[in-house]
Parts: C-alpha cells; sequence; structure tokens
C-alpha cells in the first residue's frame, strides 16, 4: 500500500442501488458473493476482476469508486455469467447498466442520464431536435432554392451547403465526444490510478484503441458453450461499426460526389451500398433479437432508450434509400421531401450519441487501451517494487 | 468350586489387530494355559456369526467361563454378555481384553505387541477364573415426573409426558411461564407469532390436571436415583427461598429444561452499549417491536438501522461457539424494520450467514429482495461504531474493514442493533450439582453422547432439553423435548428398571462410620444411616468406580467383580514370569 498515504473510509450510499435500478440493474441486490461469474467470465483476469467485484461495489453505493472503474467496459455481455448466477442476480445486465450509468457520469450536461432515466424526456428531445432541424431546412431551401431541382443550379438543397451542414453537426458531436472521453480519463487514469503512469505509455499503447475500434475483436473472445451465438453478435457489431464509419466518412468528405446525379458514380456509391447493406443487415438483427428475446440472455432486459435507436436507425436507412431512388429515377420533389425527413432523424441520432448507449463505439477502445496502459504501468511499478498489492 | 472351561476368543479386528498382533501365535500360546478348554481366532467377534460361535462353543463344550481379547470393554462388553445370556451362561462370568486400543493401535514393533497381547489375555484368563455369577437387581420405577423449567422445552415435555397420563411437576423460577420465547416477536424464518405459539401451550399447561405447576420456585435438593428421585420444590420470593415450607415430590425421571441467558453487551466495550444511546441488543429491538414502535431514544424514527452479528459469539474473547439463531433472527429484524418504516436503509453486519435450517437459505434471499445491505466483516476485525459529526444526515457511523469489497467503508446507522448471542445461566452450575450432570467449558450440559445419545446424561433418570444443553431454535428445542418425553415414556412403560449388577457394597459388620467414603463419591451414591450407624451405597447410583473401596480405611468396602482377589490375580499374571513364546 505504498501509494495511497492515509486510508480514508469510504462512505456507503444505500440509495445508489435504487438509482441503479433505472439504468437497468434489478436484481443486484440478490448477489451473494460466490464468485462463480467472476469465474466463468473470459475477460475477468488477475488485474481487472469482474463482474462480482462491481455488484459488491453497487451494492455497497460506492459510486465515486465505480466511477473510476473500467471493468464495465471490459464486459461484452455474453451472458455468461448471468446464465451461471445461483442467485439470479444478473450480473451480466447489472454490467450493462453500469454501462448506461458511467455514460451518464462521463457525460458532463446531465442529458444522459435525463434520457436514461425517462423516455419521454428523451423521446420529446428526439421530436424537438427534429422539428427544429426540418423547419431549419425547409425555410433554408424555400429561401433560396427550388423544391423541384435537387441537385445543380437553384437546388433546393445544395450539395455545399448540406457539407457544411454536416461538418456543424459532426464538429458538436465531435466536442460533446471530447468532452467526455476527458472525462472518462480523468476518472480512470487521475482518480482511480495510485500508481505513476509515464507519458510514453500512452504513444505506445495508442495503437490498441484503433485497433480495438475497428476490429471489435474482443466480442469474438467471449468463449460460449454455445459458439454461434457468441461469434453473431461480433460480425453484426464489426458491420455496424463499418457501416457507421463509411457512411460517417462520405457524408463528411464526399457529401457533394455522393450527391451529384442523376448518374450513378460507382467511385463513391460502392462505398454507399456496401454501408447500407450492413446497417440494413444490423438493423434487422437488432430488432429480432429485441423481438424474440427468450434466447438471449443480452437482449432479455433491453432498455427503452435501446428502441429509440433503433427506430431512428431504421428511418434513416429507409428514408435514405428512398430519397436515393426518388433522385436517379427523377421524382425531385419525393426526392426532397425525403431528404429532409431523412436529415430530421440523422441529425437528433447522431447528437443523441454522445448521450446514449452507443458511444460505448468510442468508451470501449478507449477503455481497451487505458486499461492496457495501466496493466503495463503497474507491472513496471512491481519490478520496481515487488510487495506493491494492487 | 465347579472345574473351570474357559473359552478365548481372539479378535483380528479385520486387520486392526491382526497387522500388529500375531493372533495365531497368541492362540498358541493361550492353548496351553490351564484351565483353557478351547481357543478360537477370527476376523469380526462382535459379529452376529461371531456372537453365534460363542454361544455354539458354550453349549458344545460346556464352557463355564469366556474370555474376548478384542477391543475395549467399553465398545462391545454389552454385545458379548448378550452372547454369554443367550447361551444359558451367567452373564458376569465372562472377561475382556483390550488388544486393539491399548495394544495394536499403540505399538508399532510387532513382535512386542504380540508378546502384549499375551499378557493381557493370560491375566483376563487368571482373573476370569475367580468370576463368581452376579444377579442384576431390579427396581421400581415411579412413574412422575419432574421438569425444571418452564420454557417452551420444559413446557413441551411437560404436556406430551402430562397428556399420556403421568403425573409432571414443573418447576419455573420466573412468575410466569414461556422463557425467553416470550420476550420474542415474531419467529424466524416462517415469521409465526412466538406470542401465538406460547400462548396456546400456557394454556394447555394450566389447564392440565396432570402438571402442578410451581411458579417462582426452585429445587432446592435431590436425592435418591433413577426410578426413585426425592426432590424438595421450594417457592421463592426476591432473594433466596422464603421461610415456607418446602414441598417434596417422588418422580422416577427429572428432565431439565433451564434455557439460556443472553450475553451481556456491555462487556465488549467498545461497541459502546450503555454508553451510545442507540445502541441497542435484540431483546430491546424485540420490546420496541411489540410495542409496535421502532425508534430511536429520541423518539425519531430511525432512516439507518445496523445489525451487527455474533456480539459475544465467535470469538476467542467471549465464546467461541455460534449461538445458532442470531443470523435469521437479525434477518427476521430486516423485515420487521423495512414492513414497518419501507423508506428506512438496513444493514447488516455479519462474519458469515449461517443459515442452516430448513426454510433459513430462502428466508435469507427473500431478505435480499428487499435491499438489505449485506456486509462483511473479518472475525478479528470488529466494527468500530462512532457518534456521527453534526453535518452527518445520521446519528453514528460504523466503520468497518468490508471483507467482499477489501475496502475501508463507514455505514449511517441511526440505530444499532447487537445480535446478543445465548449463554448458561448464572446458576447453571448450581443446576448441574444438584442433578448431578456435567458441564462443558462453555457452561452448557452435557449429554451423554453428542451424536447417539443427545438427551440422555450421564446420570440415569436425568435427561436435557433445549438451549440449556447448547444454543438452538425453537423447531431443535421442542425436537429435543419430545424426545426427552419418549425417553422417559419408554422407561415407565417397563415398569421396573434393572441396575447392573457391577457395584460396590459397604460390609456393615466392618464399616466403622467414619464418614469418610461419603464425600468421595463422584455419584453421590453413598449415605449415611444415622439410626444404625454406618455408610450405605445405593446400588442403583453406583457406577463402580472403585473409589470408595480404595478409600475406606476399614477396608469395609467391596467392588462386585472387583473383589481384591480377582484384581490381584490379574496383577499377578501380568507380572508373572511366563515364557511368552
Ligand atoms: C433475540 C432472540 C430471538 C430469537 N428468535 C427466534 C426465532 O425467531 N425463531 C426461533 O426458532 N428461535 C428464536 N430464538 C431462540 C429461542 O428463544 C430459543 O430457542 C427458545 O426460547 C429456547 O427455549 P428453552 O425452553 O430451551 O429456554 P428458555 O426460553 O430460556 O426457557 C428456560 C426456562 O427455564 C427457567 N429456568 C431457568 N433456570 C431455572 C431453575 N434453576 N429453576 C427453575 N426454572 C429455571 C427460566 O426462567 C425459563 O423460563 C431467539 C433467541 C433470541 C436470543
Ligand atoms: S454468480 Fe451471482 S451471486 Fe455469485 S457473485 Fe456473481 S452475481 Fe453474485
Ligand atoms: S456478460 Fe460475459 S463478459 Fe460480461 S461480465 Fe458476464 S461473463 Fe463477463
Ligand atoms: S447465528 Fe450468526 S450471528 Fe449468531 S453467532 Fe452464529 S454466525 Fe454469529
Ligand atoms: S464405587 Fe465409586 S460410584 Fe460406587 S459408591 Fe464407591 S465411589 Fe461411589
Amino acid at each position: 500500500m505504498l501509494y495511497k498515504e492515509v486510508i480514508m473510509a469510504i462512505r456507503v450510499n444505500p440509495r445508489l442501488i435504487d438509482d441503479l435500478e433505472r439504468f437497468g440493474a434489478e436484481d443486484v441486490q440478490f448477489c451473494y458473493h460466490c464468485g462463480d461469474c467472476s469465474t466463468v467470465c473470459f475477460h475477468s483476469d488477475q488485474m481487472y476482476r469482474f463482474p462480482r467485484k462491481s455488484m459488491r461495489f453497487l451494492q455497497m453505493g460506492l459510486g465515486r469508486k465505480i466511477e473510476t472503474t473500467l471493468e464495465p467496459w471490459l464486459c461484452y455481455y455474453c451472458g455468461q455469467c448471468s446464465e451461471q448466477c445461483p442467485r439470479e442476480a444478473d450480473p451480466g445486465e447489472t454490467m450493462m447498466s453500469l454501462r448506461r450509468w458511467l455514460i451518464s457520469r462521463y457525460d458532463i450536461t446531465g442529458i444522459a442520464r435525463l434520457f436514461f432515466k425517462s423516455l419521454t424526456t428523451e423521446i420529446l428531445a428526439v421530436i424537438g431536435v427534429a422539428v427544429l432541424t426540418g423547419a431549419f431546412l425547409l425555410y433554408y431551401g424555400l429561401s433560396q432554392g427550388n423544391f423541384s431541382i435537387y441537385d445543380g443550379e437553384g437546388a433546393f438543397l445544395p450539395s455545399h451547403f448540406i457539407h457544411s451542414f454536416d461538418l456543424l453537426v459532426g464538429a458538436c458531436l465531435a466536442v460533446f465526444l471530447l468532452i467526455n472521453a476527458v472525462r472518462m480519463w480523468f476518472f480512470v487514469m487521475v482518480r482511480g490510478t495510485s500508481f505513476p503512469v509515464p507519458w510514453w505509455l500512452y504513444l505506445k499503447k495508442l495503437y490498441l484503441m484503433v485497433w480495438h475500434f475497428f476490429s471489435q475483436r474482443r466480442y469474438a473472445e467471449c468463449k460460449s458453450t454455445r459458439p454461434t451465438k457468441i461469434f453473431m453478435p461480433w460480425i453484426v457489431h464489426l458491420g455496424l461499426m463499418l457501416g457507421y464509419i463509411i457512411m460517417l466518412v462520405l457524408v463528411m468528405v464526399f457529401i457533394e460526389k455522393l450527391q451529384s446525379g442523376p448518374r450513378i458514380d460507382w467511385s463513391v456509391h460502392i462505398f454507399g451500398y456496401l454501408a447500407s447493406v450492413g446497417l440494413i443487415i444490423g438493423t434487422i438483427y437488432f430488432i429480432r433479437k429485441r423481438i424474440s428475446r427468450k434466447n438471449y440472455v443480452q437482449y432479455k432486459k433491453s432498455h427503452s432508450t435501446d428502441w429509440v435507436f433503433v427506430i431512428l436507425l431504421f428511418m434513416i436507412v429507409l428514408t435514405g434509400i428512398c430519397q436515393h431512388i426518388f433522385h436517379r429515377t427523377g421524382l425531385n420533389e419525393l426526392a426532397n421531401g425525403t431528404y429532409i425527413i431523412h436529415l430530421m432523424a440523422v441529425v437528433p441520432w447522431l447528437l443523441r450519441m454522445p448521450f446514449s448507449k452507443w458511444s460505448h463505439l468510442v468508451y470501449r477502445p478507449l477503455a481497451m487501451y487505458f486499461a492496457e496502459i495501466r496493466r503495463d504501468a503497474l507491472e513496471r511499478q512491481d519490478a520496481v517494487l515487488p510487495s506493491y498489492s494492487y | 468350586m465347579k472345574e473351570c472351561r474357559i473359552g478365548v476368543y481372539i479378535c483380528m479386528c479385520g486387520t486392526n489387530i491382526a497387522k500388529m498382533v500375531d493372533v495365531e501365535s497368541v492362540a498358541k500360546f493361550i492353548s496351553a494355559v490351564p484351565n483353557v478348554t478351547l481357543v478360537k481366532t477370527y476376523k469380526y467377534m462382535c459379529s452376529n456369526p461371531g456372537q453365534e460361535m460363542i454361544v455354539q462353543d458354550i453349549k458344545q463344550n460346556q464352557l463355564n467361563r469366556i474370555v474376548v481379547a478384542a477391543c475395549s470393554p467399553s465398545m462391545h462388553e454389552r454385545t458379548f454378555r448378550g452372547a454369554l445370556r443367550k447361551a444359558g451362561l451367567n452373564q458376569y462370568l465372562f472377561e475382556m481384553a483390550n488388544i486393539r486400543e491399548q495394544c495394536s493401535w499403540v505399538h508399532d514393533d510387532p513382535e512386542e505387541a504380540t508378546k502384549k497381547a499375551m499378557a493381557l489375555t493370560y491375566a483376563a484368563v487368571k482373573r476370569v477364573e475367580l468370576h463368581e455369577p452376579l444377579e442384576s437387581i431390579f427396581v421400581d420405577m415411579c412413574p412422575n415426573v419432574l421438569v425444571i423449567g418452564g420454557g417452551i422445552a420444559g413446557m413441551t415435555t411437560a404436556l406430551e409426558l402430562a397428556d399420556s397420563g403421568y403425573q409432571v411437576y414443573l418447576v419455573e423460577k420466573d412468575s410466569r411461564l414461556g422463557g425467553n420465547l416470550a420476550r420474542v416477536d415474531l419467529t424466524a424464518p416462517y415469521l409465526y407469532s412466538a406470542r401465538d405459539l406460547l400462548t396456546e401451550r400456557i394454556t394447555r399447561v394450566l389447564n392440565n390436571k396432570q402438571i402442578q405447576l410451581h411458579l417462582q420456585s426452585k429445587v432446592t435438593s435431590l436425592s435418591g436415583f433413577v426410578g426413585n428421585f426425592k426432590a424438595n420444590i421450594q417457592k421463592q420470593n426476591g432473594q433466596g427461598s422464603t421461610g415456607s415450607k418446602p414441598f417434596e415430590v417422588r418422580i422416577g425421571n427429572i428432565a431439565v429444561c433451564t434455557g439460556y441467558k443472553e450475553f451481556d453487551a456491555s462487556r465488549i466495550t467498545h461497541y459502546g452499549y450503555g454508553k451510545l444511546p442507540n445502541v441497542i441488543t435484540s431483546f430491546e429491538l424485540e420490546k420496541m417491536i411489540r410495542s409496535g414502535r421502532i425508534e430511536t431514544k429520541e423518539g425519531k424514527v430511525p432512516q439507518y438501522v445496523a445489525i451487527i452479528h455474533c456480539v459475544g459469539s465467535r470469538n476467542l474473547e467471549f465464546h467461541t461457539y455460534c449461538s445458532r439463531v442470531c443470523c435469521m433472527t437479525a434477518l427476521k429484524y430486516v423485515h420487521e424494520i423495512k414492513s414497518a418504516n419501507p423508506a428506512c436503509y438496513v444493514s447488516d453486519i455479519y462474519i458469515d450467514m449461517h443459515a442452516f435450517g430448513k426454510g433459513h437459505e430462502d428466508f435469507y434471499k427473500r431478505s435480499s429482495e428487499v435491499k438489505t445491505l449485506f456486509l462483511m466483516y473479518e472475525k478479528g476485525d470488529r466494527p468500530v461504531i462512532h457518534r456521527a459529526g453534526p453535518k452527518d444526515d445520521c446519528e453514528m457511523l460504523i466503520e468497518v474493514n468490508e471483507k467482499l469489497s477489501g475496502e475501508l467503508i463507514e455505514i449511517p446507522a441511526d440505530l444499532v442493533v447487537l445480535m446478543v448471542g445465548m449463554e448458561a445461566r448464572e446458576d447453571s452450575a448450581e443446576v448441574a450439582h444438584l442433578v448431578n450432570i456435567s458441564q462443558d467449558k462453555d457452561g452448557w450440559f452435557i449429554e451423554s453422547h453428542p451424536k447417539l445419545e443427545p438427551v440422555a446424561t450421564t446420570t440415569d433418570g436425568i435427561f436435557i432439553a433445549g438451549t440449556c444443553v447448547a444454543p438452538k431454535d425453537i423447531p431443535d428445542s421442542v425436537a429435543q423435548a419430545r424426545a426427552v418425553a419418549a425417553r422417559i415414556l419408554a422407561k415407565i412403560s417397563r415398569g421396573k428398571i434393572e441396575v447392573d449388577a457391577v457395584y460396590s457394597e459397604v460390609d456393615e459388620n466392618v464399616c466403622s462410620g467414619c464418614r469418610f467414603c461419603n464425600k468421595l463419591c463422584p455419584f453421590s451414591a453413598i449415605e449415611y444411616e444415622e439410626e444404625k450407624g454406618h455408610s450405605h451405597i445405593i446400588s442403583a447410583l453406583c457406577k463402580a468406580c472403585g473409589v470408595c473401596v480404595a478409600a475406606c480405611p476399614s477396608a469395609a468396602i467391596k467392588g462386585r467383580q472387583f473383589t481384591d482377589s480377582q484384581v490381584i490375580a490379574q496383577i499377578d499374571a501380568l507380572i508373572s514370569k511366563v515364557e511368552y513364546v
């Protein structure tokens, strides 16, 4: 205990467990700490032991402690632990709820917390942003263009305008995510790490973040008695993630090429089609699993906010495709109409991301990155001071 | 004396004896001893074929003395005596040589061990030659029963016996029946009302004509032996007995059901019991619950309640044993507190959750359902209670090294409940002495066998039930109470009791009346007959330990089956210069 000079007693908070219930953790109180879950969990190791310990911190309401842990992000919700738990305490779902709770803690605005706790607020916010977006686009379009022109001279929503609009939305998204990521770093690497971390480890391990972001490999690492069910989430996550990235790049960088027509520019459109297929498959997969929950522990208790995501995504994909078809077939009025609806879904969907479960796309790779930096730093410490006990 | 025809049986006890003692050599050696008619070795003498062999041999070879060289007589003497009886031979014409516990199990040189087995068996042969046939005595069994203690255990025993038609004297030192259970509200784990359980018993006791109830009374003296005890019951008032005349009763058996008392929490100074006003014991909480209001001394409804387990139990300083009921009682409080005030946060601070009984594990799970904060502490590392600061929203803070998280934590509390354990009553030694039974290191009464004789004691006719034996819950106390009743009824139904013929006798012509032996007898079996002027041994009480025989300065006491000549013959044989080959 070399780096914890004075050990101060931490106050337990029996209210936190009630709070977490609204984030989806309904059975934590049943856990009696047999440790079966941590034993079966494929991702739990010497340094990051979970989910039992997370269950414990949660029962005791050690919020400030949980805030500084990475364990919830290292769980990929294979559900093994929940299947094994003799007390039906549902540790897998608890880890999921802790991720939601962490997202609300990283978020400085308090919006995430509001959304997780009240579906109505979230729906109202989504509708509000959608209406604002629609109104703004209509106003802009009508004031400078012609509703029956899709592209080129006098276009209702000219592509250069859309490009700037996209960049603006993208910048907002990036700013929010960045602030949250910095807060996460502060919780985990400053408040939650009692040993020194050399700066160059951040560089040395940077590749990990990129690798995990693009490969989503950890999903595939979950071993299970029923391999297909574990394999599928990985494929789907990979597909969805690649779909998002491609779409994001197309929209942010190549929007002007993408929007020109009616001839199809295969050099960009091929990517658009591929990404659309990925997104469609992913969306259908999620909808199906959430409807037929019984076979999948992971989806037994999907949180209501998950539905907002799925429905918006479905609308985006649908209107995107329609808009594309209408444009290529010369139905310009219809194309412009669906385009507005499309953007009315895209904007809230994107802006919602830092405040919703889907920000895990960013936090997970970050967590892997931080986890490995901490592991290395501690190993260096052990080499110097073998008696250091974690 | 008739010609001696001795049969000697040497047991191998599987390999227990045979692996160290060469039983065949022993047999060869013994067969050369005079008066030995027959020698046999066998794998298991105590088995049915082994015993049958003895019976047949006695009949066919007119054997009139038997020696079995095998295990300890405390193990199988009864068994082989039974075989003699079956063959029509007096059961006392028998002797056992212990070549297992005292030979094969304790030695590692086979040659020496074999020689020792030869010597022991040879000595047994020399002794048995001098055995005489003895007759057991039979005494009448008085069917009345004395029950000491009117708790749930005592009342249950009394009712069971009285309902079978026998006279019961129920002696309770308190002014009311019910014992400790009368201080309890609901019972774990099924939340039955203790009052309901007791009212039914108490009404039945009061209305039963066969039960003579003595409240505020104590048994002040006891004499006699199984089947024929005499006891004095005396009314108490305040301190000690009054001048009123003791009431004498004749009884055949006694059930001791004197229960427990709670551990005094102020002995653990650092819990601040007695100093911090809102640190209370489980019994004080029971009282609050029964009165319908759980509140702090200041009259506030507590927002945080903390329960601390194992107070006085399971540590080296006070009691090492587990009090068995406090874990479930604590869970019961969780339910009671939560149902009185659902907004209250309850922390349950335990060492281990002992949920071993029927319905207990389910009860534990149900206590999790109401979001009890279960916290685990290390045995040697007790929680510490502080007064909270002015800024805190609670009265006290409990600091503890929480084992399942590895964190040092503090727990808010407005009311702290100490789960005090059970301990033997302060007068338990007095009671033990009165009825002549023993106590263990913690003061609990000792049963004659912890597994096979859980309610009998080493004194015939004295039975124990309930929490005076060890901490236990209501079902176990009641089960023991009914077991005691069953044991006593079985004794009564036999009408007479057989007393082992092995006891000591005073030769009245030799006894000088010095009364030296009277105080020495560990079983209080010797009484002094004033009018005759000499001591007399109550054969039914004597266990033939021989203390008085050795002590008597006039050599007036003879131990039957342990006469001087028998014992000396045995010793002579052991030290004689026989060639053991
Ligand atoms: C806080 C608490 C809560 C509990 N809750 C539960 C529960 O929920 N469920 C459960 O199953 N168990 C519970 N128990 C255990 C229960 O109290 C005991 O199992 C039960 O009371 C034992 O009964 P008993 O007759 O053996 O002893 P006692 O109740 O102690 O009765 C002994 C009686 O003998 C009398 N006595 C003692 N010495 C003498 C003497 N020398 N002469 C004459 N009379 C004498 C006493 O006055 C007393 O009336 C609880 C115990 C505690 C401490
Ligand atoms: S398996 Fe269940 S009860 Fe056991 S430690 Fe894990 S969550 Fe708790
Ligand atoms: S759901 Fe899977 S990955 Fe997550 S804690 Fe349980 S076993 Fe580990
Ligand atoms: S029953 Fe529970 S509280 Fe009571 S002594 Fe045993 S372990 Fe401790
Ligand atoms: S032999 Fe022992 S038990 Fe018998 S009267 Fe003498 S001292 Fe008492």
